[in-house]
């Protein structure tokens, strides 16, 4: 029922999620008691998904963390109330400890990604900026490899407008399932078909995009660059290619087209990717017959240890048909619209003589425990869990075991905040102030404090006022961060000059009435000046090869492995990662499954309902088998989260790229294999 | 028999759901039911083949005819309603209803079903699933005016509609191409 007496706020879903939708939010007597869709998000429509629609049971869980809690020991569940003033002052003395220990603040190190990807929530990054060195992650841990492969090609990462897939004549989805990740596009991805546009998805799952595709090619896992090179040797061969295109605006193709000619085959193709060569052509057909097409590369190929060629050889085949620069047509990956911010916490300075050492987020916990001079003593996890979501947890229970505070801070009792020393309650969205920019489409939109922050939680930001400001009073000056700045100066700092002007704002207040659009860019590379250093599409780079990778994109054959299964987790409706654990709308099914083929299961002894367990090098862990005849032989499916995280199975596998973009290799975890046995009760 | 001046009833097209539960839990948020209440449910009847239903406001409403409190009525609409203030918990209509649309809460011991979001309707408003759905797969219609051209009455995985008349029709699947891995 509609209530009456309501007061309406505009907030935003903060998830690491493509669609960061725009929410209105109902709120009587100061309780948040609905969400709905903001209708004037030009993107999302007034719509939302499944865990966006449960946002009152999110915020209203029971399992909800309410005070800071100590805990001790650490991991055994014998947790304190204390207060905020009394974990403040622990962690402030640890600091100054550990500072007057060792001469310096690298003994802190904090371990932060994108629970919450609100520009103020880098607070966190903003806070231990300000006191100067410190121990920092650096690398991406979801998208490092095609972020490469996109910029040695273009030589910069700009999606087209995903509004204009609406335009495309073709749609290929290759390895995304926006079904369940980014529910939006499909009104867009089906305008388009409505005036005739077909819809491939090719994916080695029959996932629900798949199911509802004009044409889906099964493919084995991380095999995409050679499908997509066997495409161009036939465009080739039949002299479909734009040949305009080539001669003005590509970079190498006579290499490249000798390359494709000489090394690859169909029948290389077909045997590796498991495709038939009639499909093969069948594809190739589209390709050169039908224009605009819009290409959209998920990210689970990029995770691969062939992940920066598999995106690179698509780019290529998005450039030979010609399709760059064409509205309609296009790659599409990521969209940088947050850069276009200051994006002033996350940049707060640290003081030129005192910048912090820095360690990869995908190989954390080696690296942490690498360090000495001083070692790490202090790590504070925010926005993020990694005991549950991170690679080389064995690892990461000798890091914990190493450290002399861990301090979490979260809204439920993450795997993560169960192994903490402090956990400290943080707010939901519908709690704080924030600016919130999608990373695929082109909305802005604010999100505005509906309702107070539940029992004593804090925003991150408000946490790192009130702990820098104690760590000044206890030692003048060890901090700068400028904890007398209120959100909403905070908020008008991201809103420079130029960010107005291509939102077209007057001031960011007028993002109350409603989200805007960037103006800018919307067709990338309509122009044809690449940002490459030749200036043109690189089929051929000569960066790539300076930094030891095949100046043309390639195949590599996949590591030999001792375990015999290729273990994917992708994303499950109902979750993101292991965020919506705790929403009891949302756990309506059996999670803790994992999905076989028959005939891998029939080899094994294993039937449907068995328990069974699941083995590699990094660990073992017991799950439920589902069989299913739609599993390629030779993989199975689990997915994330849970009580028994699948990222127990997961190693410092680095993929084939990410050093340029993110400083740090991307991970290929679903390069990662296992074997599975039933057990025996 | 009265005829009815009107029929709501549902569109359920199956070849644009992704079984994707906006619309499941989008009720939910619309009307407050508990976990394990839904009065729109979304169920996989093959892989990647999906179907939402909720109350289909029956013709001839089982519920209605089985109720020992006549808790349920139908109105000039067609919507079929439930008065909960009559329910006695007895269960009879959650096991009479071909499609779980009767929905036993076991904390209030009643039954509860969708009721087309009464109120939003009232207000012009189209109900909370509706709404939600981001492929257009439910939409709303008075059967009576013949707004159906297109439709079937029945898909695979939805129970026999002789004995109920259920004010639902379906757009079905289409063909599509599909190449599996060759091994």
């Amino acid at each position: 029922m509609l209530p009456t007496d309501y007061k309406i706020f505009r907030n935003v879903c903060p998830r690491n999620c493509y669609d960061t939708c725009g929410i209105i939010s109902y709120v009587k007597n100061g309780e948040l008691i609905k969400v709905e869709g903001d209708p004037k998000h030009g993107y999302t429509k007034g719509r939302l998904c499944a865990k966006g629609y449960a946002y009152t049971q999110y915020v209203y869980s029971p399992d909800r963390l309410r005070y800071p809690l100590r805990q001790y020991p650490r991991g055994s569940g014998t947790w304190e109330r204390i207060s905020w003033e009394q974990a403040i002052e622990i962690i402030a003395d640890k600091i100054l400890e550990l500072n007057k220990r060792y001469g310096s603040n690298l003994a802190l190190a904090h371990n932060k990604f994108s629970g919450n990807l609100g520009l103020l929530h880098y607070a966190v990054e903003g806070m231990f900026n300000s006191m100067g060195e410190h121990t920092k992650t650096i690398g991406n841990a979801c998208l490092a490899a095609g972020f490469d492969a996109i910029s040695y090609d273009f030589g910069d990462n700009i999606n087209p407008d995903p509004e204009d897939m609406a335009d495309s004549k073709l749609i290929v989805i290759w390895g995304a399932n926006p079904a369940w990740t980014a529910i939006h596009q499909l009104s867009h991805i089906n305008a388009a078909r409505e005036k005739g546009a077909k819809v491939v998805v090719i994916d080695p799952l029959y996932t629900p995009t798949a199911a509802k595709a004009d044409i889906f090619v099964q493919i084995r896992p991380s095999t995409d660059s050679l499908l997509a090179l066997g495409i161009v040797k036939i465009l080739m061969e039949q002299d479909k290619c734009d040949n305009d295109f080539i001669r003005d605006h590509t970079w190498g193709w006579e290499p490249f087209s000798s390359y494709v000619k000489e090394k690859i085959s169909i029948s290389l193709v077909r045997e590796v990717t498991g495709i038939t060569e009639e499909v093969i052509f069948e594809l190739a057909s589209l390709y050169g017959s039908t224009k605009p097409c819009a290409n959209w590369v998920g990210f689970g190929l990029q995770r691969s240890m062939n992940g920066g060629q598999n995106t690179r050889a698509i780019n290529a085949l998005v450039g030979v048909t010609g399709n760059i620069g064409r509205k309609g047509g296009g790659l599409y990956y990521f969209n940088p619209t947050p850069n276009y911010f200051p994006q002033s916490l996350l940049n707060h300075p640290s003081p030129e003589s005192r910048q912090p050492r820095e360690v990869d987020i995908n190989r954390f916990a080696d690296d942490i425990l690498s360090l000495a001079n001083p070692p790490v003593k202090m790590l504070w996890v925010a926005s993020r869990n990694p005991l549950s979501q991170d690679q080389n947890l064995a690892r990461w229970q000798e890091l914990l075991e190493s450290l002399e505070l861990v301090v979490t801070v979260d809204l439920f009792m993450t795997r993560t905040a169960e192994m903490s020393d402090l956990v400290l309650p943080a707010t939901s969205t519908f709690e704080n102030d924030d600016v919130n920019v999608g990373y695929w489409h082109y909305w802005l939109a604010i999100n505005q404090k509906a309702i107070e922050p539940l029992y004593e939680a804090k925003s991150d930001l408000e946490i790192a006022r009130i702990l820098t400001r104690k760590l000044n009073e206890l030692s003048p000056g060890f901090s700068d961060f400028p904890y007398e700045l209120t959100d909403e100066d905070w908020i008008s700092k991201e809103f420079t000059p130029k960010v107005l002007e291509i939102y077209g704002l007057a001031n960011w207040e007028e993002l109350k009435d409603g989200p805007r659009k960037c103006s800018g860019n919307k067709i990338p590379w309509e122009d044809r000046r690449f940002k490459t250093k030749t200036g043109k599409f690189e089929l051929y780079s000569r960066d790539a090869k300076e930094n030891e990778l095949p100046a043309i994109s390639t195949y590599n054959q996949p590591r030999n492995d001792i375990y015999p299964l290729r273990l994917l987790s992708p994303q499950h409706r109902n979750r993101l990662h292991s965020q919506y654990d705790f929403v009891p709308w949302l756990n309506d099914e059996h999670f803790d499954i994992l999905k076989m083929n028959q005939k891998d299961a029939r080899q094994r002894g294993i039937e449907e309902g068995d328990t069974v367990c699941i083995y590699n090098e990094a660990g073992l862990l017991s799950k439920k088998i589902k069989l299913s005849p739609y599993i390629p032989l030779g993989v199975v499916v689990a997915s994330q989260g849970g009580l028994k995280p699948i990222n127990s199975l997961m190693f410092d596998l680095p993929a084939d790229m990410g050093m340029k973009e993110s400083g740090s290799r991307g991970l290929a975890i679903n390069d990662v294999y296992v074997e599975c046995k039933k057990q025996v009760k | 028999m009265t005829i009815m001046l009107k029929q709501m009833g549902f569109i359920f097209n199956a070849d644009l759901c992704v079984g994707c539960k906006a619309c499941e839990i989008a009720c939910k948020n619309e009307n407050k039911t508990p976990a394990g209440v839904n009065w729109r449910r979304v169920s996989s009847t093959a892989e990647g083949v999906y179907l939402s239903l909720s109350c289909n406001h029956c013709d001839s409403p089982e519920c209605f005819r089985i109720c020992p409190q006549k808790a349920y009525s139908k109105r000039r609409d067609g919507i079929v309603f439930i008065n909960n203030n009559r329910c006695d918990g007895c269960m009879d209509c959650v096991s009479a209803c071909p499609y779980d649309a009767p929905q036993f809460d076991t904390i209030t011991r009643k039954a509860s079903k969708c009721i087309f979001c009464e109120s939003r309707l009232l207000k012009g408003l189209d109900p909370a699933c509706i709404v939600a759905c981001s492929t257009g797969a439910i939409q709303m219609v008075n059967l009576n005016k013949g707004q159906s051209q297109g439709t079937v009455g029945m898909i695979d995985g939805f129970p026999d509609i002789r004995l109920t008349k259920p004010s639902i029709r379906f757009f079905p699947l289409q063909p599509r191409k599909r190449y599996w891995l060759q091994d």
